[in-house]
C-alpha cells in the first residue's frame, strides 16, 4: 500500500519537476525546423545548411521537416499554431506570406504575432531580357508603345508582387504572364521571346547571363553589385531596394523570451559559422544573417511598407 | 562528344565499387514499382535525406538505378493483377492482363522486360545524340505548342475509345473538371476547394491513381473472389517468356515508335510517362491493320506502352541538360538532390556538372537493362501471384498502397482521397467507363488550361495569329487533324 503511494508520489514529482524545468533546461529534446516547401528548394537548402550547425551549438538534434502546400501557407500555419515551447520553429517567405492577407485572403497565420528569431538571407531582385533583345534599359522596356510583358509562376509569388509594385511606382505599363512552373521556366520564356522581360533574384538570373542567354537591365539595390548594370538607386528609384525576398526564421507567438533569445543566438552563430559560410560561397547562395531584434524591427517595417500597396496588388 | 565521355564514365562505374549503388537503386526501384501506390517519385523522395551524406556521384547512381527500374517493376503488377504498379503502366493493363488471364503471363512479362530495356536504351541514345541541340529543342516549344500538344493528347482519348466514344468523353470530361480544382495559376483564386486547404494545390495525382487503379481493382477482385487465373493452366514456363522476348524484335516498328513517342513526350515538362504510354498505345492501335484484336491480349499492346514509359526517362533529361528544368516528377527530385549537394541547376549544368549528369545517364542505362534481366530471371516465380487467393492478396495490396500514399506527403487527406477514388474507380469498372481516360484528362487539363491562358496573353488575344507564324505549331495542328481523320479515311478505303 505505502509502496504504491511512494511510487505515485515519485511519479508525480518527476512529472512536476519535468514541467517546472521545461523552460529552464531548454533544450532537452529535438527541435523541429519547418520548411514550408519541398526538399531541394531555395528555402530547404538554407535550413539544411544551418540546421547541423545549430545542432552543435544547442546540443540537441535540429530536424528539418518539409511541410509543403498552398504556396508556403501550410508550413507557416503549422509553426503559427504549434506550442510555444521552443521545439518548433520555421522559415518564412516574406513578402510571399505578407501579401495574401493584404488581399483579403483568409489565412491560418498572423505574421505580426510570430516571434522572429533572425533572418538568414535576402535575395536582391533584378530585371533581365534576352541577350539579343533591342531593349537595353528600364526606359526602353517602359516605352514599347504597349504594356511590357513579364513572366512569372503565380500572381501571388514574391517576384510577381515585386514587379507589380515597382512598375506601378514608375508608371510603367506591364502585363504579367503567369503560370510557368518554376523560375527557370520564366527565364526561358523570356529567351523564347514570348515575354519581353522577367524579374527574378540576381542569383537565379546570373547563370543565364553568364551563359550568354540573358542580359541584366537593372538591379533592385542601393549600390550596384554587377559591373555595368545600374542599380535602382542610381536611377532614382529609392523604394525599389525595399522590395526584397527575405528568408526569415520565426517561432510561434508567445515564445518565452529566454528560449527565443537562445534560439536567435544559436541561429545567428550557425549562420555565421565557417561551415555555413563555405557552403554559401560554394553553392553561390547569398547570406545576410541578422539577429532576432533586427528581424522583428524589419518585419514591422515591411508590414507597414506592403500595406501601402494594397490597392496596386488588388488590381 | 557525348559518347566517349559516356563510355569512359561507364568503365569508371564498373571498375569502381560504385556499381553497388546502381544495384541497390535497381532493387529498390523494382520493389517500389511492383507495389501499387508506391512509385519512382516516392522512392526518390524517401532517399533524398540519405543521399545528403553521400558523394554526389554515388547519389546519382542510386537515383538513376531507381528511376530506370520502377516502370518495368510496375508493368509486372499491371500484367498480373490488372493494377498498374506505377501510373505509366496503366496502358499496359489493356492487353497485359488479358494475356495473364489466358495463362500467357510469362510471354507478357518477357515482352515488357525486353520492351522496357530497349525503350530505355533508345531514349538514352536519342538523348545523347541531341544533347548538343538540347537548348534549341527546348526553345522551340512554348506555351502555344504545349497547348496544341495537350489538344493532341485529348484527341487521342476520342480516338482510343472506339465503340465507347461517349463513355470515353464522359470520363475525360470528369478528368478535366478535376483538373480545375485548386488555385488558378493565372488569377490566383481558389476554385472548387470545398473550403479545405487540402485541395488548394489541386487534386493530387498519386492518391488519385492509386484509388482509381489499385483500390478499385482490389474491390473488384474481392467481390469476384477466387484468384486472377481461375483455371489451372500451365503458366510460367520459360518458352512463354522467350516468345515474349522474340515478339519485341519481331515488332520492331512498334518498339521504335513507342520509344520515340516516349522520348518526345518525356521532353515536355509536365506531361510525363502516363501520357507517353497512353499515346504510344493509342497510336499503335490506330496504325494497326487489325485494331479489334487490342484489349483482348495482343502482345503489341504491351510492347508499345512499355517501350514508351522507359524511353521517357531519356527524353525528360533534355530540358534538364539544356536549362536545369525538370522534364518529369523524377527529374525534379533528381535536381533536388543536386541542389542539396550545393549544385545550382541552370543553363550551365552540363558544362559544370558533366560528372553528375553522365553518372545519371549511366545509371539509367545499367538500370534499364539490369531491371529487365532480374525480371526475366524471376518471372517464373512472379507469375504465381496470379494464383494467390484474393483473401490474402487484397488486404496486402490495399494496406501497402495506402501506406505508400500516406508516406509520400504525410497528408491524411491523401488516404481519404485514394479511398474515394477507389470507389469511383470501381463504379467505372462496373459500368464500363475507361479509367485511364479520366487520368489522362486530369494530367492534360492542368497544362492545357495554363498554356491556353499564357498563349492568350502572349499573343494579345490572337492565338490563331500566333500559331500561323510558328511552323512547329502549324505542324502540331496538322498532326492533330490527321489523328482525328485517319480512322475515317481508313474506313473509306476499306469500303472501296
Amino acid at each position: 500500500m505505502s509502496n504504491r503511494i511512494i511510487v505515485s508520489l515519485s511519479c508525480a514529482a518527476v512529472i512536476l519537476f519535468g514541467v517546472g524545468t521545461a523552460t529552464a533546461d531548454w533544450p532537452e529534446k529535438p527541435i523541429k525546423f519547418v520548411v514550408p516547401y519541398s526538399t531541394g528548394g531555395g528555402f530547404d537548402v538554407y535550413v539544411r545548411a544551418v540546421a547541423p550547425e545549430m545542432e552543435k551549438i544547442l546540443g540537441v538534434p535540429v530536424v528539418p521537416e518539409n511541410i509543403p502546400g498552398a504556396g508556403g501557407q501550410k508550413g507557416a500555419a503549422t509553426v503559427y499554431k504549434s506550442e510555444p515551447d521552443g521545439y518548433t520553429i520555421g522559415i518564412f517567405n516574406v513578402p510571399g506570406l505578407t501579401v495574401p492577407p493584404l488581399l483579403g485572403k483568409k489565412v491560418a497565420y498572423d505574421l505580426d504575432q510570430i516571434t522572429w528569431l533572425g533572418n538568414l538571407a535576402k535575395d536582391t531582385y533584378s530585371i533581365a531580357v534576352k541577350a539579343d533583345s533591342p531593349i537595353n534599359s528600364l526606359k526602353d522596356l517602359c516605352s514599347l508603345g504597349r504594356p511590357a510583358k513579364f513572366s512569372d509562376t503565380g500572381p501571388a509569388s514574391t517576384s510577381s508582387v515585386t514587379a507589380k509594385i515597382s512598375m506601378s511606382l514608375i508608371d510603367c505599363p506591364m502585363t504579367n504572364v503567369t503560370g510557368y512552373k518554376g523560375s527557370s521556366q520564366t527565364i526561358v520564356a523570356a529567351m523564347r521571346g514570348e515575354v519581353d522581360a522577367t524579374l527574378k533574384p540576381i542569383g537565379s538570373l546570373r547563370k543565364y547571363v553568364k551563359s550568354g542567354d540573358m542580359k541584366f537591365l537593372v538591379t533592385y539595390e542601393n549600390k550596384p553589385s554587377i559591373k555595368g548594370v545600374s542599380s535602382s538607386r542610381e536611377l532614382g528609384y529609392n523604394e525599389f531596394e525595399k522590395l526584397t525576398l527575405y528568408r526569415i526564421v520565426g517561432g510561434p507567438p508567445g515564445l518565452p523570451k529566454d528560449v527565443a533569445d537562445k534560439l536567435a543566438d544559436a541561429l545567428l552563430k550557425a549562420a555565421n559559422s565557417d561551415a555555413v559560410k563555405e557552403w554559401s560561397t560554394k553553392s553561390k547562395k547569398p547570406l545576410d544573417p541578422i539577429g532576432g531584434a533586427e528581424a522583428s524591427a524589419l518585419m514591422r517595417d515591411l508590414s507597414v511598407f506592403y500595406a501601402k500597396y494594397k490597392t496596386i496588388l488588388a488590381e | 562528344m557525348g559518347f566517349d565521355i559516356f563510355f569512359h564514365a561507364l568503365l569508371g562505374v564498373i571498375t569502381s565499387g560504385s556499381f553497388v549503388f546502381v544495384l541497390i537503386g535497381v532493387l529498390l526501384g523494382l520493389c517500389f514499382g511492383i507495389i501499387p501506390g508506391l512509385g519512382g517519385t516516392t522512392a526518390l523522395a524517401l532517399l533524398i535525406p540519405i543521399t545528403f551524406s553521400m558523394d554526389s556521384l554515388d547519389a546519382m547512381y542510386l537515383a538513376g538505378g531507381v528511376m530506370g527500374a520502377t516502370s518495368f517493376g510496375g508493368s509486372i503488377t499491371a500484367i498480373l493483377l490488372n493494377t498498374p504498379g506505377t501510373a505509366p503502366n496503366a496502358a499496359t493493363t489493356f492487353d497485359g492482363y488479358p494475356l495473364a488471364q489466358q495463362g500467357r503471363a510469362g510471354e507478357a512479362i518477357g515482352a515488357s522486360a525486353t520492351a522496357s530495356a530497349m525503350g530505355g536504351l533508345i531514349g538514352l541514345v536519342t538523348l545523347m545524340l541531341f544533347i548538343p541541340l538540347a537548348k534549341e529543342i527546348v526553345l522551340l516549344f512554348g506555351p502555344v505548342e504545349f497547348l496544341l500538344l495537350t489538344i493532341l493528347g485529348l484527341v487521342a482519348i476520342a480516338v482510343s475509345s472506339r465503340g465507347k466514344l461517349l463513355r470515353g468523353l464522359i470520363a475525360g470530361g470528369f478528368g478535366l473538371i478535376f483538373a480545375f480544382v485548386g488555385v488558378d495559376t493565372v488569377s490566383g483564386h481558389t476554385r472548387f476547394t470545398l473550403e479545405t486547404d487540402y485541395l488548394w494545390d489541386g487534386i493530387p495525382l498519386v492518391p488519385t491513381l492509386t484509388g482509381l487503379f489499385a483500390i478499385s481493382q482490389m474491390i473488384e477482385l474481392s467481390l469476384k473472389g477466387g484468384s486472377v487465373v481461375t483455371e489451372r493452366v500451365n503458366i510460367g514456363n520459360l518458352t512463354g517468356l522467350w516468345q515474349g522476348v522474340v515478339a519485341v524484335f519481331k515488332h520492331w516498328t512498334v518498339l521504335l515508335r513507342g520509344s520515340l513517342i516516349g522520348t518526345i513526350i518525356g521532353a515536355i515538362p509536365g506531361l510525363g510517362g502516363t501520357v507517353a504510354s497512353f499515346i504510344a498505345y493509342t497510336s499503335t492501335v490506330q496504325s494497326s491493320r487489325d485494331p479489334s484484336s487490342f484489349g483482348k491480349g495482343n502482345i503489341i499492346g504491351v510492347i508499345a506502352p512499355e517501350s514508351a514509359n522507359n524511353a521517357k526517362d531519356g527524353g525528360s533529361l533534355v530540358p534538364t541538360v539544356a536549362f536545369g528544368i525538370p522534364g518529369s516528377a523524377e527529374t525534379a527530385v533528381f535536381l533536388g538532390i543536386l541542389v542539396l549537394h550545393g549544385i545550382d541547376p541552370g543553363p550551365t549544368l552540363l558544362l559544370e556538372n558533366e560528372r553528375e549528369v553522365y553518372g545519371l545517364i549511366i545509371a539509367l542505362t545499367l538500370s534499364a537493362v539490369g531491371a529487365s534481366l532480374i525480371g526475366l530471371l524471376t518471372a517464373r516465380w512472379l507469375v504465381k501471384i496470379t494464383f494467390v487467393n484474393v483473401n490474402i492478396l487484397v488486404p496486402l495490396v490495399v494496406t501497402i498502397s495506402l501506406t505508400g500514399v500516406y508516406v509520400l506527403e504525410g497528408k491524411p487527406g491523401d488516404v481519404i482521397l485514394a479511398l474515394v477514388m477507389g470507389i469511383v474507380g470501381y463504379l467505372m469498372i462496373r459500368f464500363d467507363y475507361p479509367r485511364l481516360t479520366l487520368v489522362i484528362a486530369l494530367v492534360l487539363g492542368e497544362t492545357a488550361e495554363r498554356s491556353f491562358h499564357q498563349s492568350l496573353m502572349i499573343s494579345d488575344y490572337n492565338i490563331v495569329g500566333l500559331i500561323t507564324e510558328r511552323p512547329q505549331a502549324v505542324f502540331l495542328v496538322f498532326a492533330t487533324l490527321l489523328t482525328l481523320l485517319l480512322p475515317a479515311l481508313r474506313k473509306r478505303k476499306k469500303l472501296n
